[in-house]
């Protein structure tokens, strides 16, 4: 993002917008750091905000957003900021948008986001089948953000022991060797909000995989958020607690549980056909 | 990715935080799939989402009606929504249930009580993706209590600037919990974001009256 200096009032208004202080008052005018800019888009996103037309509360509250159709609008006055499309497009920078702005698609995987659908269409996908992980390592979240010079201390680690990167991920696609998990120079000092290191093995390799996950987490310079992927058992159960117990590692309260729903339902990839 | 399963914060708070998740997978069952998620994406509307929105459009937060959020429905259709209460969640995967589009359905919340519904409603639940933590630099992150506004933004963009400065204000009394909701509410672009349970923290933060 960058600012016409021209333009700006020197409001300060969009500097608490940027999540990662970005953006500063040099003299008169806000100014931009394009180093912490993560292009994610939030100091020019249009932003009014209004409550729905009967969504957001019960009747019963007694809430101010729903009572009074609050509205209130925080915007660059003069239109001062402005995302520099032509001038980032095919250049290492333009992947900082593809990984910080929700609303783009990676050119390579015409996924919105900055990862695959991992546990969202698993039960069509058969991504992780019964008697597999999937193991998702959001570098830079919550918070923090990250460069890939962190990514590639996670993924040099993981690729040591063989895991085979998920294809369908944008961050793979940046990789100079996806064997040895390096990236490619000109990625790695760029800085998004957050990368999701994706990979699938049996279950049998969780311990030694998630142990050299904890060990490669003093290394870092910023923190990630883990991910354990699993199809449920037939009967029900989660087949990775018990190692889970035994490595000391208790999953939070909170989990996102696909239902099954999907249609044709898959439980292997051979059923599929693949391998 | 929606986050929604690293939301931190207190069981009392997350236990009335649900995010539901419908998805067309590309190149499985996409084809043909934008009448069955419009029939989703209107039962779900009907029972009271806390927050509703897509990528593409916003949010009901934001401005965006019901009526735009399913006109801007892609090649490859979603619903992402939250529910404030266990009994809308649950009453909204019945529905989709009984709808039988053939979509993939996620529910991200606590777990104990998904699984409870589960067997409640004869649902057999395909995969789990379950949370393991923070790890890193951790003594770089701010408070738990700016954690639990800032990770209900499955993209990271209700930053900690924002909350900081917010929670500030409503601790001062110049900004009541309602309000310094709206604020903060409509930069969640994808429509998960709790704004009840948002105004419910802002609520401990306010001076007693």
């Amino acid at each position: 993002m960058l600012i016409d200096k021209e333009k700006c009032s020197g409001c300060g208004r969009c500097l608490i917008y940027c999540p990662y202080y970005a953006i500063s008052m040099v003299g008169e005018v806000a100014d931009i750091d394009q180093v912490l800019c993560v292009e994610c888009g939030n100091c020019i996103r249009q932003r009014f905000a209004k409550c729905g037309e009967k969504a957001i509360y019960d009747e019963s509250s007694a809430s101010a957003v729903v009572k009074k159709h609050y509205k209130k609008v925080h915007r660059c006055p003069n239109n001062a900021i402005y995302e520099p499309l032509e001038e980032i497009a095919d250049t290492p920078r333009e992947i900082r948008r593809f990984f910080s702005n929700p609303a783009t698609s990676h050119k390579l995987t015409g996924v919105p986001g900055r990862g695959t659908e991992e546990v969202k269409t698993n039960d069509v996908t058969a991504r992780i089948s019964r008697g597999e992980i999937g193991i998702a390592v959001e570098m830079g979240r919550p918070c923090l953000g990250t460069n890939f010079v962190e990514v590639e201390k996670v993924t040099i680690a993981l690729a040591k022991l063989g895991v085979e990167y998920e294809h369908d991920n944008p961050l793979t696609h940046l990789m100079e060797d996806p064997i040895k998990g390096t990236f490619k120079e000109e990625y790695k000092q760029e800085r998004v909000i957050s990368a999701i290191v994706e990979c699938r093995t049996k279950i049998e390799n969780m311990e030694i995989i998630l142990k050299t996950i904890k060990e490669v987490a003093n290394d870092l310079d910023t923190v990630f958020s883990l991910d354990l992927i699993c199809c449920f058992d037939e009967d029900g159960t989660i087949p990775v607690l018990s190692g889970l117990e035994k490595i000391g590692m208790t999953p939070r309260a909170n989990a996102k549980v696909n239902l099954g729903m999907g249609r044709p339902l898959v439980i292997t990839r051979e059923s599929l056909g693949e391998d | 990715m929606t986050h929604s399963l690293h939301r931190r914060g207190t069981d009392e708070y997350l236990k009335n935080d649900f995010t539901l998740l419908v998805t067309a997978a590309s190149g499985i069952n996409h084809i043909g799939s934008r009448d069955g998620m419009i029939k989703v994406l209107e039962a779900v509307w009907e029972i009271g989402p806390t927050n509703i929105g897509s990528n593409e459009r916003g949010t009901i937060l934001s401005g965006v009606t019901v009526d735009q959020i399913r006109e801007g429905f892609t090649k490859v259709p979603r619903v992402r929504c939250n529910f404030a209460t266990k009994k809308k969640a649950f009453a909204a995967v019945k529905k989709i249930k009984e709808l039988d589009t053939g979509m993939s359905v996620t529910l991200s919340g606590p777990l104990e009580a998904t699984l409870e519904m589960c067997k409640e409603y004869g649902i057999k639940p395909h995969s789990i993706n379950l949370s393991l933590d923070v790890w890193g630099k951790k003594d770089k992150l701010p408070s738990e209590e700016v954690l639990e506004l800032v990770t209900m933004c499955g993209h990271g963009l209700v930053g900690r600037p924002l909350i900081e400065e917010t929670i500030e204000k409503v601790k001062q009394g110049k900004l009541s919990p309602q309000k310094a909701t709206v604020i903060i509410g409509h930069l969640c672009v994808c429509g998960i974001y709790n704004t009840e349970r948002a105004e419910k923290l802002f609520e401990k933060c306010a001076p007693k009256k």
